[in-house]
């Protein structure tokens, strides 16, 4: 074997071709256990398109999915597929997707611009096109200005940044990020977000994960939950809640005149209680969060009444965990 | 554009993913002070051995008086030599050549040490009629003709050797007072600069360096990120995971092979400039140089495919790695003793040792008869006696320890060829090895 030095060579790549039909990532019936511990169990899912969150307290399982489906781990049980190929025995459709593990361990010898560029090349980029879209992904998650700092300087949310441009920079079709905002600042989690979202608007399939439901809530409202290894819940967070009608949900108003807005939610058919913790804050219990959402701006507006937060506080995962597995609150 | 568009090629893909992983690695190894302290450590060791010699070539072997002819027994101020050149009686103090007609003056007896080197033709193995009565006691002494031709083969004050294939060792048979007398100095520094270059190479190249180095760096190869994680980043791009094994291997070589390099060229050099003998440099000997190089990056690369595979398997593959140093410093002895036992088949060193040997036979190829004169010293260095259990010249021992013979049963050429093909095998049967542990690992 005398490598094609002039590059003349006719040698036909075989390329690895994703089945058109298939989803883009698919479970079937997938288990894995550690010895004793089961991780994951019976999980069936498919995913085409859009932005989902995978939620999950710790241990929940989220990162041993990503891992299977990433091709770190191998299933115990049932079938994993990546654009309908098996990752455990192909790496060919990493090609199309991009990783942002949850590790923190990082380069920290190398810069940004580094690592991504190397990185860059494995997927099959010369030395000239790597550095270019090491360039382009950098500035799409705002480090180019700090490019060319070694990694171990970074705070946590350049790094995870630097992680996400890393998984950027193939262009790819499926972007599974795992826990990205853990450790962030604000203004760190703000970017990202961004990031994110927009990663969703140009109509890549993202998969990221979180145990912090307010943080996905405002990437995204299709949600799978994961609970001790189970598949718990999938589909719009909101329309999961509504389901959920038998059981009171509590919305938090802070306002100038507590009392005042009571009156006026009190006409309301679907509230059904009403508490004062303070003089300027107003709890409100209901059984149709949806359809009072819907009504409340107008009371808002049409009383001029000064609002300053409206908050679900038992709108988190903890709280949404219970009433799925009939927990009693 | 297609890739086809752009040119693309197998070679041009693999070369991108190879390239960069190797680039990575070795920048990698760069930063750690791991690599810097193993290889300085490594350097420092083969500098202590370079410091040896060199002051061994710097200081004189003291001249020792192999036949004795410098002492004087009877006291009469004339040495034994003198007595016997002149046919009195070295025993009696009253029969010395000052009482000759005309008188002798006496001779200091520095003229009669080392008064008869060797004048051997090493060169030519084939070489059984040599010797030459270089002072004169056998040719003009009052030694009877059948006398001077103790060996019986027609020549007076020579000497025969006849080489003995069975114990592959050359029978002297000297003619008396021939060579009896040889230079220590000239024969102990060539036998020196052999030895060390031959016990540098095998012990301190093919067996410390080569093993040491890829038990420190190369365990870790793939380990260290399987540890600490990072090895999620490389394994999530399309690329086997037997690629990513072969690619960093590449790093590491790209670290070890230059620095081997600079080690061998350094004491190649300094050897060349110091080593015995009139010429400006010993051009020769730079083929065993090249052969002991050779053989360190053979290997550093079937180690380092070894470690890094033992590594793959356990977190603690350093572990298992340690008793495989300790049989191949075991195989390193033996090959230097018993070169053809077939237990060094199943080492590593075996075969890269082997490189060495036959290079040293193609460079050296008058060594059997070298040190069949180093043993026989003039005659004093067979048992005997007068001085016991043989006294060889100094260097021999050494050289003697750090030389062997090649021991596949070969020619040089073949036993080269057939050494570095099995070890290029090991290679590739242990990256074989380890991609297939790597691939069946999960990486959490």
């Amino acid at each position: 074997m005398i490598p094609d030095l002039a590059q003349e060579g006719a040698a036909v790549e075989k390329e690895w071709v994703p089945e058109s039909q298939a989803p883009v990532v698919m479970f079937n019936n997938v288990g894995k256990t550690y010895g004793r511990y089961q991780a994951i169990g019976g999980i069936s899912l498919a995913l085409s398109g859009g932005v989902t969150g995978i939620l999950g307290l710790n241990g929940a399982g989220k990162s041993t999915l990503f891992k299977l489906l990433m091709g770190k781990l191998r299933p115990t049980q049932g079938e994993v597929r990546l654009f309908g190929t098996n990752p455990w025995k192909n790496p060919a459709p990493y090609a199309r997707v991009g990783y942002v593990p949850e590790n923190e361990n990082m380069h920290d010898w190398m810069t940004a611009f580094e690592f991504v560029s190397t990185f860059a090349r494995l997927h099959g980029l010369t030395r000239d096109e790597a550095k270019n879209e090491a360039e382009r992904v950098l500035e799409f998650v705002g480090l180019s200005d700090v490019m060319h700092k070694k990694i171990g300087r970074y705070s946590k949310g350049m790094r995870q940044r630097a992680k996400i441009a890393h998984a950027l920079v193939n262009d790819p079709d499926l972007i599974i990020l795992d826990e990205p905002l853990q450790g962030c600042d604000p203004l760190a989690r703000t970017t990202i977000m961004n990031v994110i979202r927009e990663l969703g608007r140009m109509g890549r399939t993202v998969l990221l994960s979180s145990h912090i439901l307010s943080e996905i809530e405002r990437i995204t409202e299709q949600i799978v939950i994961l609970h001790q290894g189970r598949l718990l819940a999938i589909g719009n967070l909101h329309a999961i809640r509504e389901q959920l009608d038998n059981i009171p949900h509590t919305i938090e108003i802070e306002c100038d005149d507590a009392k005042a807005l009571a009156r006026d939610v009190l006409n309301l058919e679907v509230v059904h209680g009403l508490q004062f913790p303070s003089s300027s804050k107003l709890k409100i219990f209901t059984h149709h969060l949806g359809e009072f959402h819907q009504r409340l701006p107008k009371i808002i507006v049409d009383n001029e009444h000064n609002v300053m937060a409206i908050n679900n506080p038992d709108d988190d995962l903890q709280s949404i965990l219970k009433y799925l597995t009939g927990g009693v609150r | 554009m297609s890739k086809k568009e752009r040119g693309e090629t197998i070679w041009t893909s693999l070369d991108r993913k190879a390239t960069a992983i190797a680039e990575f690695t070795m920048r990698q190894y760069r930063t750690r002070l791991s690599t810097w302290v193993v290889l300085g450590v490594g350097f420092l060791a083969i500098s202590v051995v370079l410091l040896f010699y060199i002051d061994a070539m710097n200081t004189e072997i003291e001249a020792i008086d192999n036949d004795g002819d410098s002492v004087d027994w009877d006291g009469d101020g004339y040495v034994n030599g003198q007595e016997f050149k002149y046919g009195t009686d070295p025993l009696d103090i009253d029969s010395h050549p000052g009482l000759l007609d005309p008188s002798i003056e006496p001779e200091p007896a520095s003229m009669y040490i080392n008064e008869d080197d060797y004048d051997w033709d090493y060169s030519d193995a084939s070489l059984i009629s040599t010797g030459y009565d270089d002072d004169g006691d056998c040719r003009e002494s009052q030694l009877l003709p059948s006398a001077q031709d103790g060996n019986s083969d027609g020549t007076p004050c020579n000497i025969i050797l006849i080489y003995n294939a069975a114990t592959d060792t050359y029978l002297i048979y000297a003619d008396p007072n021939v060579d009896e007398d040889p230079d220590e100095d000239r024969y102990g520094k060539e036998a020196q600069h052999r030895a060390f270059i031959l016990g540098v190479g095998k012990l301190g190249f093919v067996f410390l360096l080569s093993i040491f180095i890829p038990l420190f760096l190369a365990t870790g190869l793939i380990r260290d990120e399987m540890t600490s994680g990072t090895m999620q980043y490389m394994t999530a791009k399309p690329i086997a995971r037997g690629e990513i094994f072969l690619y960093r291997m590449l790093g590491y070589l790209a670290i070890v092979w230059p620095y081997l390099l600079v080690v061998c060229s350094i004491l190649a050099i300094v050897s060349g400039f110091m080593g015995p003998g009139d010429q400006f440099f010993r051009f020769a000997d730079l083929g065993v140089w090249f052969s002991i190089l050779i053989a360190a990056l053979l290997a550093t690369l079937v180690y380092g495919m070894l470690f890094a595979s033992l590594g793959v398997l356990w977190k603690y593959g350093i572990i298992l790695a340690l008793p495989i140093a300790a049989w191949e410093l075991g195989m390193a002895l033996l090959s230097m003793s018993v070169p053809d036992s077939s237990f060094l088949r199943m080492s590593i060193v075996g075969w890269s040792m082997s490189i060495i040997d036959s290079a040293a036979y193609l460079v050296w190829p008058d060594m059997d008869m070298f040190t069949a004169a180093g043993a026989w010293a003039g005659g004093s260095g067979e048992a005997s006696i007068f001085f016991g259990t043989g006294n060889a010249l100094p260097g021999y021992r050494a050289l003697e320890w750090a030389q062997s013979d090649i021991g596949l049963g070969m020619g040089p050429y073949a036993t080269t060829i057939v050494s570095m093909v099995v070890l290029l095998c090991q290679a590739a049967f242990f990256w074989f090895i380890g991609q297939l542990i790597f691939k069946s690992k999960e990486i959490v």
